[in-house]
């Protein structure tokens, strides 16, 4: 693939061989990145610092920080049943739609992306969802979700068909992930449809009508060649599910608060619960920079895996 | 084309929603502005505290009162947020007990000690009422209902099974349940998503079986939560919990759900505090609730518990004042806790009465039944997570939460609020 | 992971004959539109209709609780609130990426890896961890419960993405136009201004879309920073109305679909912007 920077070097002013013209270069590129620069320093870098430093601490939130206690909130939060439950989930979530929703939205994909009439009509009402808020989202799905055949459209209809039997799906410790990871496809389905869309369309005619020259049947096609080709798509949304899955908040927050129980419990949530409910922000503080480590962690190995393929392939 | 179109709705919305703010605006630039929290968010109740703000506003033109309206749950989240940058509201809710303690340890409230002093101001509230919003030794704010938990009951749905005497022990509640339930009936509604609904009767069963004892020694750190007494408590929520006297979904409905369920007569017992029946009003479809059909009796006796039956868990509501309060606060404050304001707010159901002659106002038999438990309880609890210190409050509503859902036995319960009692109160 | 995915691709690519294809589509689109449909419906219903016969369409449609929705000033207070930040949000987000993606794309210095590095941070980084230390600086800085604070935050989270997706585009832009230029005596600013945004113009339009979007649908933000009820946003405000009247379910639904209204439309007229800065920015990032 192209290289990441473009090799002919661009000077912005006429070339001369001397220190002003130099100076004057750097003064207009920090000129023209300062504003970013500020931005990403003040409410990016700044907090992450602030958060280090408040997790070394036991603090109410009221008042100063002045309670030191090193580590502890870091071993209190790895000993932690619930934080732990909280990142398997998390990784649940994340399989799950790597499993499901991803194949789904190919599946999708290949359907609609070829000149199927009707395409755009079917595209635009797999994608509505996206553009419609987490909030939106969960409040619609907490009316659908429902317990009372009465009030709750899913036991309604549900009540109707004759060998099953209502459930309390966001109250049932085993029912609750399932039936958030199916509002989290309904949302997020369209866009990866849409990513391999684009990256279906991104593939030159010619290869595929050589390929059928060569002889080739529609299975093959999918496997030999579509698949290979939307390589660096498939990269690309897997990448962001993940990233996605491991910070979801409000849809959660919404629909159970994490509950019952913690059954439906995530990082983002147990996050906010500890700050802003239960007024322990040290803790908080702690269980922030964990999370800040697993993104990051996370990111930093897939960015190294994926290029590491790219240079091999 | 479709940009300009694009362009031309989002100038539409801007100018249309900017005309609609303009119309509704209210007057502007008052000297002194109040600003009021509070939790009602029922209509009558909410127009109630309304109607007060504006009648004080007209009397007092120099003074702007804006209130902000949050659901319970919101409000004790945006109050955390708010208090960290010290910008505490200047009049707001409080259940008094160890949150509050927290508030004024850290200084965030006024100490008002001083004005209750004057003009006989203190003498005007029920002493027990008013020692709830104070911490050592000084005043922070006053209350404006006390009342305590008991089980509110549709009595027509009791008249349909047979049941002619509410249940007096715990006993007859589990047969009482075992009848509704054979009638189709739901005995029992409860929001337990919600958490605290469900920790009153680990709370009560604990008052009932440890007594005050049990209590005031585990809190103080002379005894310990894991004492018999709480666990035995867990052991009973379970035999209820076994008998599936619950809505469908309960463990993960809300207050409002439960308070729907009892307001449609879908559900024939609710555990809850003395704001209940407006609640089922509200809720209700046709805004009438249970009417006449309200019943209530006290939380049953267990067989062989250290404590009286006459025992109550409860608590109140009050509002405290602010640090940086203006000055004309502690005056909206006693205007609003008035008599007059007091038996309307008893009237539509809001306070159960705290101050000197307001009685009157109570009309409500019901009420009247809950404010009478009340005074003869001779051991009153506050609900456990307003009295000890909010974490270990909080993981109180967890640890029963858990044990609703089967996933904690009753020792690990106790265990659970004894660590956390241990490491947060010194 | 690609041999799982070829599994599951192999059910809906083998010859599948067209009425196949359909069948599954209209399927899908079935889940996807039901629960907007059953919002609709129950939106127009009355309170007592929606618990008794909920999954039925509203014949004949009842106003009411839209009517009650749209006569609330707080309303139409966050309504305005949302559209302000959204407007403020994009234009930040706008200028101060185009500034920095031209750079990162067009000139090569010393450090620029590492910097860029330090600019696309923001991808790597839920909102979530940061939240808390941001509230406390916008404390410092005075500006809880002013919109302006919200702005800001919302611009700081944004530009990672749209500073990925700008330079993406800006590459394509040929680089014998920029040597003409300079040639011809134009300045750098003159060449960003007049020739550079010209010609990107769909990458701009790609990025204003997405940061639409997400800023008209935030809710962390807004929610920690702002009290008044008079600053809420759209979404803080849906959560405050769910929580508030959660109990009468077809009034919570005329007030989901009147929220939900402007962001639909937004799309429809937008779509073709969102879809281009979406993929460009998540192909390439």
């Amino acid at each position: 693939m192209s290289k990441k920077t473009s090799d002919k070097v661009v000077r912005i002013l006429p070339q001369t061989n001397n220190s002003t013209w130099q100076l004057q270069e750097n003064m207009t590129i920090m000129l023209f990145l300062l504003p970013a620069f500020i931005f990403l320093s003040i409410f990016l870098v700044y907090p992450i610092f602030r958060s280090a430093y408040f997790s070394l601490f036991n603090w109410k939130g009221l008042g100063p920080a002045v309670d030191y206690i090193g580590l502890e909130n870091f071993r209190r939060l790895i000993a932690d049943q619930i934080f732990l439950k909280a990142v398997r989930n998390g990784i649940l979530i994340v399989v799950f739609s790597l499993l499901i929703q991803l194949p789904l939205a190919m599946g999708l994909a290949l359907i609609v992306g070829r000149n199927i009439p009707g395409r755009a009509f079917f595209r635009a009402i797999f994608f509505m969802p996206y553009v419609l808020s987490e909030v939106i989202t969960a409040v619609m799905w907490l009316i659908l979700y429902n317990p009372n055949p009465s009030r709750g459209f899913l036991n309604a209809i549900i009540n109707i068909i004759p060998f099953l039997e209502p459930q309390a799906w966001l109250a049932d410790t085993s029912l609750v992930l399932p039936a958030i990871f199916v509002v989290l496809t309904w949302k997020y389905i369209g866009f990866h449809m849409l990513l391999y869309i684009t990256g279906l369309q991104n593939i030159p005619r010619e290869i595929e009508e050589a390929a059928l020259i060569d002889g080739v049947n529609s299975h093959q096609m999918v496997t030999h060649i579509t698949i290979p080709l939307l390589a660096g798509t498939i990269k690309t949304s897997v990448y962001l599910s993940i990233i996605g899955s491991l910070q979801v908040y409000a849809l959660v927050w919404i629909m159970t608060r994490g509950g019952p129980v913690n059954a439906s419990e995530v990082m983002s949530t147990y996050l906010y619960r500890y700050s802003f409910v239960r007024f322990e922000l040290g803790y908080g503080s702690a269980v922030a920079i964990v999370m800040l480590l697993i993104s990051l962690t996370f990111s930093i190995i897939y960015l190294r895996l994926t290029r590491k393929a790219e240079y091999l392939a | 084309m479709k940009k300009l179109i694009l362009v031309w709705f989002m100038v539409g919305i801007l100018l249309a929603s900017g005309a609609f703010t303009a119309l509704s605006a209210e007057v502007q630039a008052d000297p002194v502005t109040i600003n009021w929290w509070h939790i009602q968010t029922e209509t009558e109740h909410r127009n109630l505290w309304q109607n007060l703000a504006d009648q004080y506003m007209a009397e007092n033109p120099n003074v702007k009162i804006e209130i902000t309206v949050l659901e319970n749950e919101n409000f004790k989240a945006k109050l955390t947020t708010v208090m960290q940058s010290g910008e505490v509201p200047d009049l707001f809710q409080s259940w008094g007990g160890g949150t509050m303690n927290d508030q004024a340890e850290a200084g965030l409230l006024k100490d008002i000690t001083a004005y209750l002093d004057k003009d006989g101001w203190r003498e005007t509230f029920s002493e027990g009422a008013l020692g709830v919003y104070a911490y050592d030794g000084k005043n922070y704010g006053v209350p404006r209902d006390m009342g305590m938990v008991g089980f509110w009951y549709n009595k027509e749905l009791f008249a349909q099974v047979g049941i002619d005497n509410p249940p007096a022990t715990w006993t007859e509640l589990l047969d009482d349940i075992e009848k509704l339930k054979a009638a189709g009936i739901t005995p029992i509604a409860l929001g337990e998503g919600d958490k605290w609904p469900g920790a009153f009767y680990w709370e009560y069963l604990a008052v009932r079986i440890g007594g005050e004892d049990a209590f005031v020694k585990a809190a103080s750190r002379e005894g310990s939560f894991t004492n018999p007494a709480f666990v035995e408590a867990g052991e009973k929520l379970l035999e209820l919990v076994a008998a599936d006297p619950f809505q469908l979904g309960f463990l993960g409905a809300t207050w409002a759900d439960e308070a729907t369920l009892m307001g449609n007569g879908e559900a024939a017992m609710d555990l809850m505090g003395q704001w209940a029946p407006g609640s089922f009003r509200e809720n209700s479809i046709d805004s009438q609730g249970l009417g006449d059909k309200t019943g209530w009796f006290k939380f049953p006796m267990v067989e062989g518990g250290a404590g009286h039956p006459n025992d109550a868990l409860g608590g109140g509501n009050g509002f405290v004042v602010g640090k940086n309060a203006p000055e004309e606060t502690v005056d909206f404050l006693k205007f609003i806790s008035s008599v007059e304001s007091q038996i309307a707010q008893a009237e539509v159901g809001l306070s159960v009465p705290v101050i000197k002659g307001a009685e009157a106002g109570l009309t409500d038999p019901t009420l009247i039944l809950v404010q009478q438990g009340a005074a003869d309880a001779g051991y009153f609890q506050l609900y456990y997570d307003q009295y000890l210190p909010p974490a270990t409050g909080s993981v109180v509503n967890d640890a029963v939460q858990g044990l609703f859902a089967g996933t904690m036995t009753p020792e690990e319960a106790a265990q659970m609020v004894e660590d956390s009692a241990a490491r947060e109160i010194k | 992971m690609s041999v799982n995915d070829s599994k599951r691709r192999k059910r809906f690519k083998k010859n599948s004959p067209l009425i196949l294809k359909y069948i599954i589509l209209i399927v899908a689109a079935i889940f996807i539109l039901f629960p907007i449909v059953m919002i609709i419906f129950g939106a127009l219903k009355t309170r007592g209709e929606f618990m008794t016969i909920p999954y039925i369409p509203p014949i004949p449609p009842r106003w009411g609780n839209i009517k009650t929705v749209l006569s609330m000033p707080i309303f139409w207070y966050m309504l305005r609130n949302s559209v302000l930040v959204m407007i403020a949000t994009t234009a930040g987000v706008v200028i101060t990426a185009s500034l920095s993606a031209f750079v990162f794309s067009r000139i090569k210095f010393r450090g620029q890896n590492l910097l860029f590095n330090f600019f696309t941070l923001g991808l790597m980084f839920p909102i979530t961890v940061a939240i808390l230390p941001i509230y406390l600086v916008i404390r410092q800085l005075g500006l809880t419960n002013n919109l302006i604070g919200v702005i800001l935050v919302q611009i700081a989270f944004q530009l990672s993405i749209s500073i990925v997706i700008l330079r993406n585009f800006f590459m394509a832009v040929p680089f014998e136009l920029q040597d003409a230029a300079s040639i011809d005596g134009c300045s750098t600013l003159g060449f960003f201004w007049c020739i550079l945004l010209p010609l990107a113009r769909p990458s701009l339009a790609a990025v204003a879309a997405l940061t639409v979007v997400t800023s008209w649908n935030d809710l962390l933000v807004p929610l920690v920073l702002i009290d008044k009820e008079k600053l809420w946003t759209l979404p803080l405000g849906t959560m405050q109305f769910q929580g508030q009247y959660g109990m009468d379910l077809s009034l919570v639904a005329a007030f989901l679909l009147l929220s939900a209204i402007p962001a639909l439309i937004f799309y429809l007229l937008a779509e073709r912007q969102l879809v281009s800065g979406l993929t460009a920015g998540a192909l390439k990032g």
